[in-house]
């Protein structure tokens, strides 16, 4: 089964923000910007797309599926 | 948040959990013994027995009033999500957005696995064996504390390596 990996962290430092400080961009808490990070939880489609906006990236630049190439084999 | 008082919630039902499971040693002995006859009432009470439950019962309001104080100061520091001691669903759950949702959901999902198991196996206990009342109330207590130990397990490991 595919997994949802993410380069939340990554982008957020490149931006010098704090989870909080995230969080509160896309009206979350700081514990489930953790969860996402620690790839504990993968967020919904909205979320997704409201983190993207947020680091100014891409929503296949922040999350993408290891080992969907394996599946389509 | 690892100072959430929702986060401790469990921990708290623990604690009273088993207050009462001492109590109930002194509750169910013969500690307070009546005895009445035409011309007089003898009250005979076994000093251990009441020791017990009286001390438990003090330890027990003690408790009480640290939690009332708690629960105070968390309603204080949060006024738009105020937690009511008397509120039919668990301030535990933690649902301010779907990464909190999710996690109560894992957490809640545990403990619900374990009631599957638990009360059928307690509910057998009990009718093969035919064990003293205070026995019974351990094994209901028993489970009571297992449900808010899963629950306070599960959501802490989640909670364990927060990091900035």
């Amino acid at each position: 089964m595919p997994m949802l990996k993410n380069r939340v962290k990554e982008m957020r430092a490149r931006y010098s923000l704090t989870q909080s400080e995230l969080g509160k961009q896309v009206a979350v808490t700081r514990q489930t910007i953790a969860f996402i990070e620690k790839g504990e939880f993968s967020p919904s489609v909205t979320l997704a797309l409201k983190l993207a906006k947020a680091l100014q990236t891409d929503i296949d630049e922040l999350f993408w599926l290891e080992g969907e190439d394996d599946n389509e084999k | 948040m690892k100072n959430d008082f929702r986060l401790r919630y469990p921990l708290w039902n623990m604690a009273f959990i088993l207050v009462l499971g001492v109590m109930a040693i002194g509750l169910n002995s013969r500690f307070v013994d009546v005895t009445k006859t035409e011309n007089s009432l003898t009250i005979n009470a076994q000093a251990f027995d009441g020791a017990i439950v009286f001390g438990s019962l003090l330890l027990y309001l003690v408790l009480i009033t640290i939690y009332l104080s708690q629960l105070k100061a968390y309603n204080a520091k949060n006024p738009d999500s105020k937690i009511s001691p008397f509120a039919i669903r668990p301030p535990e759950y933690m649902e301010e957005d779907e990464g909190m949702t999710f996690i109560t959901r894992k957490a809640v999902q545990k403990v619900y696995t374990f009631f599957t198991w638990a009360l059928p196996t307690l509910a057998l206990i009990l009718l093969f064996f035919p064990l003293p009342r205070l026995y019974i109330i351990w094994g209901i207590l028993a489970v009571s504390f297992g449900q808010y130990f899963i629950y306070y397990l599960e959501i802490r490991k989640h909670f364990k390596e927060e990091t900035e």
